[in-house]
C-alpha cells in the first residue's frame, strides 16, 4: 500500500487541528499558554517498529488508549517515557507539588492528558471527514518499552502503522519534548479508503 | 440574471487539500471568482504588494510567519481587504479582538460550513 | 430474565440511587435528566432542585470553567471526556458531609463524562463523579493534601463566601486567562461602612450575623456562575467578573449596593446613614488591553477610596494604567 502526498498532507492537517484543540483545553487546565505542534506524520511496517526508532527510551513507557468506532475502527494510543510524564505533570500543576508525589499522580493525570489529545484528534478527523466516532473511556497502561510496543504491535491486524510526534511546550519556558500518537487500525486501508473517497471529491 | 462583479480572493494555506477544498467550494458558488493561492504568510504578502484583492483566507498555523501577523501586515497594504482567518480552535470571545483587527475567525477544518461561514463574512 | 423485565422498570431508580457513586444524566443542552441520592447527599442539592435546571444553576457557587468546557467538548464531539482529581481541585462543590456542617471540607472527586444516546431524550450525557479520598493512599501524601486544602482554603468559615486565599489563586487564573484570550475583566472591591463602629455599637456577634447578612444579599444579585464574590479583607469583600464590561460591572455594583440598603440593617453609629451600607470601587480590563493583575487590583482600590471620599454609599469606577507586557 502507498501513501500518496495528498492523503500525508490530509493526514497532517488532520492532526494540526487536533494538536491546535488539544493544546487549547490543556492551556484552560494550567492557566498559561501551551503549544502543540505536529513536525511529522510518518508511516512504519510492524517489523520495523523499537523503542529507538520512535525516540522513546527509558525504563518504562506509559500509554493511553482509547478504542474509537464509526464507519470503520481505529485504535489509537498516546506513549510517553516516565520523565517526560512526570515533567509534563509538574509543569501542569505547578511548582507547589513535590517531586516524590509526582508518580502517585501521573497516572491519573496522563490519563486526562491521553484523553484530551486522542479525542482532539479523532474529532479533528471526523469533522474532516464528515463523519462521527463513538469511543471508549481511555486506559492507562505502563511496563518496559519492548513490551508495550510488542503488545501495540500484536493489536494491528495490517502490518503498516501510523506514527506521529507530539511536541509539547508549556508555559514557554520549560522543557519541550515528544508524544507518540499511534494508530493502529483494525483495518488501517479503511481509514486510507475513506480519506481517498473524501480527497476524491474536492 | 445580474452578475455583480467578479472578486479576486487570495488563499493562503500550507496545506495543499485545504487550499484545493477552499478553491472547489468557493468556485462551487462563485465559478467567474479569480482565486489565488499562497502556501505561506511571506508569499502571501509578496504577491499582495503586487495586486490587489477583495477577500483572503488565511491560516494561522503556518510555519514561518504567522498568519495572524500576515493578516495584519495584509490588512496595513491593502485596507479594503476582508481578511478569514482560519483556526483550529476558536473561542468566542476572541471574535471581538478579531473584529478590532478587521478579520473574522472561522473554525478548522475546511468545510462546506466553514466556508460558507467566511463568504458570509466577506459579502455582508 | 433482561433486566429491562425487572420489575417493569420500577427497580432502576432504586438501584441508581444505592449506588455509591454521583451519576447526573444532562440533555444536549445540559440540563438535568436524572440525578441520585449519592449526589443529593454530597451537593446538598435534592433531585428535586436540579431536574429540569441547567446544570450551571444548580450549584450555588457556580462550576469551574475546566468542567464547562469539558461537558461542552463531550456534548458537541460525542467522545468521553475524564476529569481527574489531579489536574483539577474539586471542579462540582461536593463535601465528604452535609454542607452545613464542615463548610471547608470540600470533597476530592474525578468526573467521566460519556455520551449516550437514550430513546426518551436522544443525545444526552452520563456523568460520573467518584471520591477519590480514598486513593489518596499514602499517609505522607494525605498530610500534604490536607496542608494544602488548609492552606488554600476555599471558603471563609463565618460568610462563606470564597476566602482571601482562594481568591489569590482564582484571581491569577482569571487575569491571565482574560490576557491571553484579550476578553473584558471586571473587579468590584467593596467595603462595608463604618464596621468597626457598628461592632463598637452592638458588640462582636452581632457584627459578625451582619457580615453573614451582607454576603447573603450580595449573592442573591450575583446570578452568572462565573462570577465569584470572596472576604477581602475583615470588613473588606471582592467580585470577580469574567468577561464582564465597565458598563455591566457599574450596573451590577448599584445592584449591589442597592441590595445592602434593602435589608435596612439599623446603624446607630453610621456617621452617614441610620442604616448599615457599604461603599464601591469598580475597575474593569478592556477587551485586547494590556496590564497586570496587580494594576487592575490597584484601580479597584483607588476606585474604593474615592467613593469612599465621595461620602460612601456609592459607587465610583478607576481604569487600570496599561502595563506593557513582560518580555
Amino acid at each position: 500500500m502507498t501513501i500518496t502526498g495528498a492523503q500525508l498532507d490530509a493526514l497532517t492537517e488532520i492532526f494540526n487541528i487536533g494538536a491546535g484543540r488539544a493544546a487549547s483545553s490543556l492551556s484552560d487546565i494550567v492557566g498559561d499558554e501551551v503549544l502543540l505542534s505536529v513536525p511529522r506524520v510518518e508511516f512504519y511496517r510492524a517489523h520495523e517498529v523499537n523503542a529507538n526508532v520512535l525516540s522513546l527510551s527509558s525504563a518504562r513507557l506509559g500509554s493511553v488508549k482509547q478504542k474509537f468506532r464509526g464507519p470503520f475502527n481505529l485504535t489509537a494510543s498516546l506513549l510517553f517515557t516516565e520523565e517526560r510524564a512526570l515533567e509534563i505533570v509538574q509543569e501542569m500543576l505547578g511548582s507547589q507539588v513535590q517531586k516524590e508525589d509526582l508518580v502517585e499522580y501521573e497516572q491519573e493525570a496522563m490519563c486526562e492528558v491521553g484523553n484530551i489529545i486522542l479525542n482532539a484528534c479523532l474529532s479533528a478527523m471526523a469533522d474532516m471527514l464528515g463523519i462521527s466516532f463513538e469511543s471508549t473511556l481511555p486506559e492507562y497502561s505502563s511496563a518496559a518499552p519492548d513490551l508495550v510496543i510488542e503488545r501495540l504491535v500484536l493489536d494491528a491486524d495490517n502490518p503498516l502503522l501510523l506514527v506521529l510526534h507530539f511536541n509539547m511546550l508549556i508555559e514557554k519556558r520549560r522543557s519541550q519534548g515528544t508524544l507518540i500518537f499511534w494508530l493502529s487500525s483494525s483495518s488501517l486501508q479503511e481509514l486510507m479508503l475513506h480519506l481517498e473517497q473524501f480527497l476524491s471529491r474536492i | 440574471m445580474d452578475h455583480p462583479s467578479p472578486k479576486s480572493v487570495l488563499i493562503v494555506d500550507d496545506s495543499r487539500v485545504s487550499r484545493m477544498l477552499i478553491k472547489s467550494l468557493i468556485l462551487a458558488q462563485f465559478p467567474h471568482w479569480t482565486l489565488t493561492e499562497a502556501v505561506s504568510g511571506d508569499e502571501a504578502l509578496a504577491l499582495a504588494a503586487a495586486r490587489s484583492f477583495d477577500y483572503c483566507t488565511m491560516d494561522i498555523n503556518m510555519p514561518g510567519l504567522p498568519g495572524t501577523e500576515a493578516a495584519e501586515q495584509l490588512l496595513k497594504m491593502q485596507p479594503t481587504v476582508r481578511v478569514a482567518l482560519f483556526s483550529a480552535d476558536i473561542q468566542e470571545s476572541q471574535q471581538v479582538r478579531a473584529a478590532q483587527l478587521g478579520v473574522r475567525f472561522v473554525a478548522k477544518p475546511v468545510t462546506q460550513k466553514s466556508v460558507a461561514l467566511a463568504l458570509a463574512y466577506f459579502q455582508g | 430474565m433482561e433486566p429491562e423485565e425487572l420489575d417493569g422498570g420500577a427497580s432502576w431508580p432504586l438501584i441508581l440511587d444505592a449506588v455509591g457513586l454521583g451519576l447526573v444524566l444532562v440533555d444536549a443542552d445540559a440540563r438535568v435528566l436524572l440525578w441520585n441520592a449519592w449526589l443529593a447527599r454530597h451537593s446538598g442539592v435534592s433531585a428535586q432542585a436540579a431536574r429540569g435546571k441547567p446544570l450551571a444553576a444548580v450549584f450555588g457557587t457556580g462550576l469551574s470553567a475546566s468542567f464547562v468546557a469539558a461537558l461542552s467538548n463531550a456534548l458537541r464531539y460525542r467522545l468521553p471526556v475524564v476529569l481527574s482529581n489531579v489536574l483539577h481541585f474539586c471542579p462540582l462543590p461536593l463535601y465528604a458531609q452535609t454542607p452545613a456542617d464542615a463548610a471547608t471540607d470540600r470533597m476530592p472527586h474525578a468526573i467521566t463524562m460519556t455520551p449516550l444516546v437514550l430513546p426518551p431524550w436522544g443525545a444526552c450525557c452520563l456523568i460520573q463523579i467518584t471520591d477519590s479520598s480514598r486513593a489518596i493512599s499514602r499517609e505522607r501524601v494525605l498530610q500534604r493534601q490536607s496542608d494544602r486544602l488548609n492552606r488554600e482554603v476555599m471558603t471563609d468559615s463565618l460568610t462563606r463566601a470564597f476566602s482571601r486565599g482562594f481568591f489569590d489563586h482564582f484571581y491569577q487564573q482569571e487575569f491571565a486567562r482574560a490576557q491571553r484570550k484579550g476578553i473584558k475583566l471586571s473587579l468590584i472591591m467593596i467595603d462595608v461602612d463604618y464596621f468597626k463602629d457598628y461592632n463598637d455599637a452592638y458588640g462582636h456577634p452581632a457584627g459578625d450575623k451582619v457580615l453573614i447578612a451582607v454576603v447573603q444579599a450580595l449573592q442573591a444579585v450575583l446570578l452568572r456562575s462565573t462570577d465569584k464574590l470572596a472576604r477581602y479583607g475583615g470588613e473588606e469583600f471582592v467580585v470577580i467578573l469574567p468577561d464582564c464590561g465597565e458598563h455591566k460591572a457599574l450596573a451590577i455594583a448599584e445592584l449591589l449596593r442597592a441590595a445592602v440598603l434593602a435589608l435596612n440593617l439599623p446603624h446607630r453609629k453610621s456617621g452617614i446613614s441610620n442604616q448599615l451600607t457599604v461603599t464601591l470601587g469598580v475597575s474593569t480590563l478592556k477587551a485586547g488591553q494590556t496590564s497586570s493583575a496587580q494594576a487592575l487590583l490597584d484601580a479597584a482600590d483607588q476606585a474604593l477610596y474615592a467613593a469612599k471620599s465621595q461620602g460612601r454609599n456609592c459607587v465610583q469606577r478607576r481604569s487600570p494604567q496599561t502595563v506593557p507586557a513582560p518580555a
